[in-house]
């Protein structure tokens, strides 16, 4: 019997993680990637990876990951799933450690770990400020050493299109364009494995990489896969914001002592250090007496919103504010916060140390992904969902250092369990969908190169994107989201009207991203009607119109399925897995 | 078990497999030829100028004494066979390849002013320098006029008929700041590649040494050269040693070229 | 009121084999710009500077926050991130054209797969005997964890091989940061099992005697990695290996 043969889509650390299990269990593995692997967005993770290992004496438990990471979540998650990664956890963390990760070590040659945001536990292991890169690059060794040895082929440098089904609706391979000759093939699998990451694009600047279109989990959505949980977003308080994209500044610069301020008066113009201290605006400060500067993410995050999009007070206009570290002396800021300000100084090119850093909340995680079961496969069998293109882990809210966590254990069970699958897989009736689903994909290549309108994708993107990151991010009111709604079915229209100016069919990178953008319209309205019906406050979805959770309407999973017909989501809501630990009132304030 | 419903599409023409080739692992000999390239330039060459540098300062005390320093190394055991696989061979190889290395790279200091790819290509020029002076010194020197092996008392007078040409002069001065620099730099680099100096501050230190000691060279160099300009010892007699007896009959197939 | 804008000139090349021109463009200036953006201005409003349609230019790019290595281009004469090349830093007009030493494949992508084909042909992993749970791992100190540490933060942007005068197509020389690779497996506990057959590899043609110390790798690198270092002490292990094997057959 032939080895079962898997295509693995994505080449973070949940592909990775799921190419290296199935070559290990003698499958075949075809890995497919937009960008070399080694270069995906798991290497712009700082942090570290969450483990209950209690190296520090200090009594963690699985148990108490587990409960943090639901309690953060706000019990949204499925908690068998979330149980059973707490406690893989600290074996992921040695194997990580095996494979070369310089993880920061103790005197005694042990791995150190350093505390995060919503445990009171030392639990995160951490390399340097650049734990994604290394675990990334560790995987990728790994699978660097699977393919010489002949067990694994990349792909890299091609776009997943869309999978392909047989008639009975059961994954029979998938559709890609090599982004170099532009050319559609099929490819055979008895199972595929799409890893993804996240969608960062669709609000236009964010905290992602260029390729987290979300374009492979809207493809399947639209082929009928259910997308779950979608209007769960995480916005980090303080991001660079930047031309091209939004830079991470971390939490540490307020632990250190910086402050949050606005100019008072709408539109000054002055530079910052010319506003005297009486015509700065320290809200934070002022709102929360006691936390200050250092309240939990998401009320920083809503706070920074309330005062640009509701007063007006953005410096310049800008959705922007100062995160000032000014006051605190040169030697101190060298000592203790120098990588991160040199990260500014590089890409901002302003001295941190003498001039207030301009900061903004920026998107920053997708929570809600491909609804997968248990066994990480979603509804079309043969599909199976791994990393942060899947919802199940992180609930309403992800918790620091548990998303590289969550990656690698989810490749980890989405391997092995697709070759069980394939294993048992019947052979395809016909030739599996393949000639059809080649076709379909062939003529939306030609429609689009054909299309003579005067749109620029480009353009049409810039729009999403404003128009997500203003109405369905931080504060989220009806009205708007509804108007977002409205606003991505006009950029839909206008899709139709889209003018290539670039027609070759070599290395065609906006024709490529053409593609893709269509997919994130459609993921974009998933999430925003996700959000419009979600008539609560949990985690990162927050209304005003509905402060509180509502545990009654709404501890449910929210699922978005495609309706061909009317070309838009329709949602159903599914009971939540609580039998481990009962929901309470999330509160970081009060003493639990 | 299914079975792959269409034939595997991956092999799509890619037109841009091009551009450097990978490494060649473990295959060809070209770390030994490489490594035999920096070790000669050390051992014999480098030994073999300091050597020289030395017996040429001997010229400051006048044509006698640089005429005794002549006698002696040509009369040392075996040296027509020394000079041959001492000096020859290993200045050939270290020549012939270190022009086929210079002429494999690139130099790129119009883009990347820094001071390692200055010496990177100050060293390639040094060397092509050399070879080329090195070629007319030998042919002029050892195998052209009087043979001083057998006329060792003629070395001075030779020298100073050779340097009355202020082209020749000028280009003695030339070669020789760049002989000391190649070599300098040399001991640097191949302190610096073969390990013995991985830190960045112990390069650098090193590199004063070799710095200090590229100087030295070349004021014994250009010094040894005045002596033979200068006014201490104008017009030479022909031969300081008239009467000199043969030590060493010229009977080796080296010594015969001349 | 005059708008202030960026003088900006690409070079470009519609494929491997199309011969390739200066492309001028002037485009809007906006405050915290870097080459990425102006490339992404260009894109939405694709006209060159004497108001002619044109192409949006085709360029790597993926994370913009130089950690995943993609966008390295010859920014005015210098191999550089195009992320963190900010504009208000840079002379104008400012000249873009693709890395020289690798292939292109169209404007200012270019085709770097040759560093990952040397990391395999040196084996740059460590062979762990699978991914089951067989405990903690070795023991590293803190010492030691220092010297890999900025070893493993090499991001393949191939700048060290760009700028090095030796690696063309002459020598075939694998180039700094494969080398930086060996020294960061040759020196973690179980890594070092593969240590000889490295080396050997090392030895090949193309290998590190290939090397001229010129340092324009250490002074290129954009995460600072020891690369000379590296280069000295890796030469060193590969000479004691080859004399070893010599002795030994």
């Amino acid at each position: 019997m032939a080895a079962p043969k898997i295509i693995v889509v994505g080449g973070g650390l949940a592909g990775l993680a799921a190419v290296i299990k199935i070559a290990e269990a003698g499958g075949n593995v075809d890995l497919f990637s937009i960008v070399p692997v080694k270069r995906s967005h798991s290497v712009c993770a700082q942090g570290g990876i969450n483990a209950a290992k209690d190296l520090k004496g200090e009594g963690d438990t699985t148990w108490k990951h587990f409960d943090d990471t639901i309690y953060g979540g706000d019990f949204l998650a499925n908690q068998t799933p979330v149980k059973a990664m707490c406690e893989a956890a600290p074996a992921i963390i040695d194997l990580l450690d095996r494979m070369g990760v310089p993880f920061n070590r103790t005197p005694e040659g042990l791995l150190d770990f350093r505390r995060f945001g919503g445990t009171l536990y030392q639990r995160t292991a951490f390399a340097g400020a650049t734990t994604g890169q290394q675990l990334l690059y560790a995987l990728d060794e790994q699978v660097r050493r699977h393919e010489s040895e002949g067990k694994v082929k990349k792909y890299e440098g091609w776009e997943f299109l869309s999978a392909v089904l047989d008639s009975n609706g059961v994954a029979r391979g998938i559709c890609a364009m090599n982004l170099r000759t532009m050319e559609v093939t099929t490819f055979a699998a008895d199972a595929i494995i799409i890893a993804t990451g996240g969608i960062g694009a669709i609000f236009g600047k964010s905290t992602n990489s260029v390729v987290c279109t979300g374009s492979a989990q809207a493809a399947l959505y639209q082929q009928g896969a259910y997308y779950a949980n979608g209007e769960f977003i995480q916005v980090h308080p303080t991001a660079i914001p930047g031309e091209d994209k939004l830079r991470l500044m971390s939490e540490s610069a307020r632990g250190e002592g910086g402050r949050v301020w606005v100019p008072r008066t709408v539109g000054d113009k002055r530079a910052a250090k010319a506003i005297p201290e009486t015509e700065r605006w320290y809200f934070l400060e002022e709102w929360y007496p006691k936390y200050g500067n250092l309240v939990p993410r998401d009320v920083a995050t809503r706070a920074i919103h309330k005062v640009v999009y509701e007063h007006g007070l953005g410096i310049d206009g800008q959705p922007m504010v100062y995160l000032d570290l000014t006051h605190i002396d040169r030697a101190t800021l060298n000592r203790k916060l120098e990588g991160i300000l040199e990260i500014y100084q590089k890409f901002v090119g302003d001295d941190p140390r003498e001039v207030p850093m301009k900061i903004f909340p920026g998107m920053h995680y997708t929570m809600g992904g491909l609804w997968v079961d248990f066994n990480q496969m979603t509804n079309i069998p043969g599909v199976f969902a791994a990393g942060e293109a899947e919802y199940q882990y992180h609930g309403a809210n992800r918790l620091g250092a548990n998303s590289l966590m969550s990656c690698i254990y989810g490749g980890f069970q989405t391997g092995p369990n697709a070759i069980a699958y394939a294993k048992a897989l019947k052979a395809a009736p016909g030739d599996g969908g393949h000639a059809q689903e080649l076709a379909r994909q062939n003529d939306l290549n030609k429609q689009l190169v054909s299309s003579s309108g005067k749109e620029n994708p480009f353009r049409i993107w810039r729009e999403l994107g404003e128009t997500m990151t203003k109405n369905v991010t931080v504060i989220r009111h009806n009205k708007n989201i509804q108007q977002a709604d409205e606003k991505i079915v006009e950029l839909m229209e206008r899709y139709r009207n889209i003018n290539l100016s670039d027609k070759s069919q070599w290395a065609n990178t906006s024709f490529a991203f053409t593609r893709q953008l269509y997919n994130m319209l459609q993921i974009s309205r998933v999430v925003a009607q996700g959000a419009r019906l979600r008539d609560e406050s949990r985690g990162a979805h927050y209304k005003p119109e509905f402060p509180d959770r509502n545990d009654e309407k709404f501890l449910k999973t929210t699922k978005a399925s495609f309706a061909p017909d009317a070309n838009e989501p329709r949602f159903e809501f599914e009971a939540v897995d609580t039998q481990h630990i009962p929901p309470r009132p999330r509160r970081y304030d009060a003493a639990s | 078990m299914a079975t792959a419903a269409r034939p595997d599409a991956s092999q799509t023409s890619n037109p841009v497999g091009r551009g450097v080739e990978p490494l060649r692992a473990g295959k060809g000999n070209s770390f030994l030829l490489r490594k035999l390239h920096s070790l000669s330039g050390i051992v014999p060459i480098g030994a073999f100028l300091i050597e020289h540098l030395l017996s040429n300062f001997e010229a400051l005390k006048g044509p006698l004494a640089y005429a005794e320093q002549v006698k002696f190394l040509n009369s040392l055991p075996l040296v027509r066979f020394l000079e041959v696989g001492l000096i020859f061979i290993p200045l050939a190889y270290h020549a012939l390849y270190g022009v086929y290395i210079a002429m494999r790279g690139k130099a790129n200091v119009i883009y990347y002013p820094w001071s390692g790819n200055w010496m990177y290509m100050m060293q390639r020029w040094t060397g092509y320098i050399a070879f080329v002076y090195i070629i007319q010194h030998v042919v002029r020197q050892r195998f052209m006029g009087v043979s001083l092996p057998e006329h060792p008392g003629a070395a001075f007078h030779k020298v100073q008929m050779e340097l009355s040409n202020p082209w020749m002069l000028a280009v003695y001065v030339i070669a020789m700041i760049a002989v000391c620099w190649h070599f300098s730099y040399g001991i640097w680099l191949f302190a610096a590649k073969w390990g013995i100096t991985p830190g960045a501050n112990a390069r650098r230190r090193f590199g004063y040494l070799c710095a200090v000691l590229g100087v030295v060279l070349a004021v014994m160099g250009l010094a040894s050269i005045y002596a033979f300009v200068g006014p201490n010892y104008k017009n030479a007699p022909a031969d300081v040693m008239p009467a000199q007896t043969m030590l060493y009959a010229p009977s080796s197939p080296g010594a015969s070229l001349s | 009121m005059a708008e202030k804008t960026i003088q900006i000139e690409i070079k470009r090349q519609s494929g491997p084999d199309a011969s390739s021109t200066w492309e001028k463009f002037e485009i809007p200036w906006k405050p915290g710009m870097n080459v990425i953006s102006a490339m992404m201005e260009i894109a939405a409003n694709p006209v060159n500077a004497s108001g002619q349609e044109t192409t949006p230019i085709a360029y790597d790019s993926n994370c913009l926050e130089e950690i995943c290595g993609s966008c390295a281009m010859v920014i005015n004469g210098k191999a550089r991130m195009a992320c963190s090349a900010l504009v208000d830093k840079l002379e104008q007009p400012i000249r873009v054209q693709p890395l020289t030493k690798f292939p292109v494949v169209r404007d200012l992508a270019v085709d770097r797969s040759v560093l990952f084909e040397n990391l395999k042909a040196v084996q740059a992993w460590v062979p762990v005997d699978g991914t089951y749970d067989l405990g903690s791992g070795p023991r590293v100190f803190p010492q030691q964890q220092e010297v890999a540490y900025p070893l493993s933060n090499c991001i393949s942007c191939c700048c060290c091989m760009e700028v090095c005068p030796q690696f063309n197509d002459a020598t075939g020389f694998v180039g700094a940061a494969t080398i930086a690779q060996v020294k960061l497996f040759n020196s973690h506990p179980s890594g070092k099992v593969l240590k000889e057959e490295r080396l050997r590899a090392l030895a090949g043609d193309g290998g590190v005697q290939e090397c001229g110390f010129a340092q324009n790798c250490v002074q290129a690198c954009p995460k600072q990695l020891p690369l000379t270092e590296a280069i000295s002490d890796i030469t060193r292990d590969v000479t004691l290996q080859v004399a070893k094997d010599f002795l030994r057959a």
